[in-house]
């Protein structure tokens, strides 16, 4: 099972940096992100990083509002139509969700795409069940 | 169970005789002073004009600005030798209001204190903590000697420090503490950040919360966060401060010292009574005040005046919980807006923490109210979806309460300025008109 770090964050200077600066403290290394914003100042930050519990807990300590939410991390081709050919095999799995992002592929390590739904426990099972292969949670967070 | 029997539970007809008597002696008082020396010269006005407390509507009203222009010594009664202390307000709007004692007065006051703290179920068995700040604010010293009259160990820890406050509790078992509301918010955050929980790791039973008006919705929280008692104080520097009028154990009202002051309620724009038990401005008259008597001074706190007798026995009457300032009253898109009724909104929604912020802003021509709300830490669980709804329905019952659709901002835990004295919770920044 694999988590993505969830903060709420205020839309003003200083505050993502807030967040990198204590990751930064702790050497936890960010694998990928995405960052919401809504029309009321304020939006939220998830992250994939390579200790995602010490990184809730730290940011916790620090007072933030950070959540451990959890996620779907499905692997991808690096290529043009690589992640077209996987939403197509999601589309027919019948998943739907609420937000998304990506990583690329370095070196050896394959692209990927985090999908963060309603009920992940159903998710998972559609998208196995459609034959695709869910990232191992050491692949996702990085050897580090 | 009093701390007076014979004064608490005086009959009413006895009880007017005594404020009648006691009004007399304070004009007698006030005369000498150079304010009211000349201005009940020119109208006529002494002792001899008072035959019943419904006499008391010949004298004219005492306001703040009559105390601002007569700073500093314009309403001394009594010679200064016979002066032993002075408190003060800021006077961040002007010249500070200062209200001086006597050694009659200092005493009064720490008895008046003693029975209040005794009416809510303090004795002289607790550990009394104050976390109030001494010096100029009357919560301070006001305190300390009421508590060392009722003979409480007291604690006298003085303001913020949270951690020390912390500590204090737990090194000598504090079973009482003083503070205000806004203030026990944060010091709860701080229990939460040291891995501690009040209602285990102290020995606390009872908190008193004034000197800021709150809900009854704000009350419960501090009882559920702290598990104790929460009793309301209400007092104002220029009636000494704490000690003017409190909650018993039943919770149900503040009893005034209708011994020591002289009740009525205005209505603030005709100046005439308002029917009984009705909503409208607290004037009061000292009765057992030296050196600085007031009279019929208009305290802009609005409040009601709660019919029926209390089952505790008291006959003083009570006051409703302050529901506002006759002049903290604000106008937004035509409708009269008081923060208490924003704040009893939003204390009963369980998502939302305990501070808030009303901005008050003139946004492409318009009037517009934004509320910064807090939202708890552990409700928050990353889903963008729920917040949005918690910042609808925000929205939706604050525009039900008073009418004017807010806008509503979603901030980080502890990000809204905390202040050491009392919270600052309406900012306005509105572009004055045809100033």
């Amino acid at each position: 099972m694999a988590y993505q770090v969830s903060i709420f964050l205020e839309n003003k200077i200083g505050h993502l940096e807030r967040v990198t600066a204590v990751l930064k403290a702790a050497q936890i290394n960010i694998r990928t992100m995405n960052l919401n914003h809504t029309a009321n100042g304020w939006g939220i930050l998830n992250l994939v990083v390579s200790d995602p519990k010490m990184a809730h807990q730290l940011l916790i300590e620090k007072g933030l509002s950070a959540a451990l939410r959890e996620i779907v991390v499905i692997e991808m081709m690096d290529q043009p139509g690589g992640l077209d050919d996987l939403l197509k095999e999601i589309v027919n799995a019948g998943v739907n969700f609420t937000n998304a992002y990506g990583r690329s592929g370095y070196g050896n390590e394959n692209a990927y795409f985090v999908i963060d739904t309603e009920d992940v426990t159903d998710a998972r099972q559609k998208l196995l069940h459609a034959g695709l292969s869910i990232m191992p949670d050491e692949l996702i967070y990085g050897t580090h | 169970m009093y701390w007076e029997n014979e004064l608490e539970t005086l009959n009413r007809t006895d009880l007017e005789k005594l404020q009648v008597q006691r009004l007399k002696n304070t004009i007698g008082l006030a005369i000498n002073s150079p304010y009211y020396g000349s201005l009940y010269q020119k109208m006529g006005l002494s002792a001899d004009s008072i035959k019943s407390v419904a006499d008391l509507q010949k004298l004219p009203f005492t306001t703040k600005q009559d105390l601002r222009d007569n700073f500093p010594y314009g309403f001394l009664g009594l010679p200064q030798k016979e002066i032993i202390r002075l408190h003060s307000t800021s006077g961040t709007t002007g010249n500070p209001t200062v209200i001086f004692h006597s050694r009659h007065d200092i005493d009064s006051w720490a008895n008046l204190m003693a029975r209040s703290l005794f009416c809510a179920g303090v004795r002289d068995t607790d550990v009394f903590q104050n976390i109030c700040g001494y010096g100029l604010f009357t919560g301070g010293l006001g305190f300390q000697y009421g508590i060392e009259r009722l003979g409480c160990l007291s604690i006298p820890a003085g303001a913020g420090n949270s951690p020390r406050q912390i500590k204090l509790m737990q090194d000598y078992g504090t079973t009482v503490a003083h503070a205000i509301p806004s203030y026990l918010n944060r010091l709860f955050e701080v229990f939460q950040e040291e891995g501690l929980d009040p209602r285990k790791d102290t020995k606390l039973h009872t908190f008193v919360i004034g000197a800021e008006p709150h809900t009854e919705e704000q009350r419960q929280r501090i009882e559920e966060m702290f598990g104790v008692k929460a009793y309301n104080s209400f007092g104002l520097t220029e009636m000494n401060g704490p000690g003017v009028a409190f909650e018993c154990t039943y919770q149900n009202g503040l009893h005034i010292w209708e011994d020591a002051y002289l009740v009525e309620i205005i209505n603030p724009d005709t100046l005439a009574p308002v029917a009984e038990g009705e909503v409208g401005e607290l004037v009061m008259t000292t009765l057992d005040r030296q050196a600085m008597p007031l009279i019929r001074y208009r305290t802009r706190d609005l409040t009601r005046i709660l019919p029926g007798r209390c089952a505790c026995g008291r006959t003083h009457v009570r006051l409703d919980r302050i529901t506002g300032r006759s002049d903290d009253m604000f106008i937004v898109k035509g409708c009269n807006i008081f923060p208490m009724q924003i704040e009893g909104v939003l204390m009963k929604i369980p998502e939302v923490g305990a501070d808030y912020l009303i901005t008050l802003d003139t946004i492409n021509g318009a009037d517009e109210m934004i509320i910064e709300v807090e939202v708890k830490k552990d409700w928050f669980n990353g889903d963008i979806t729920r917040l949005d709804k918690l910042s609808r329905m925000i929205t939706g019952q604050i525009r039900d309460e008073v009418l004017v659709k807010p806008i509503v901002k979603l901030v980080e835990p502890g990000s809204l300025p905390k202040s050491e004295g009392k919270a600052v919770r309406v900012k306005e920044l509105r572009i004055a008109l045809n100033s």
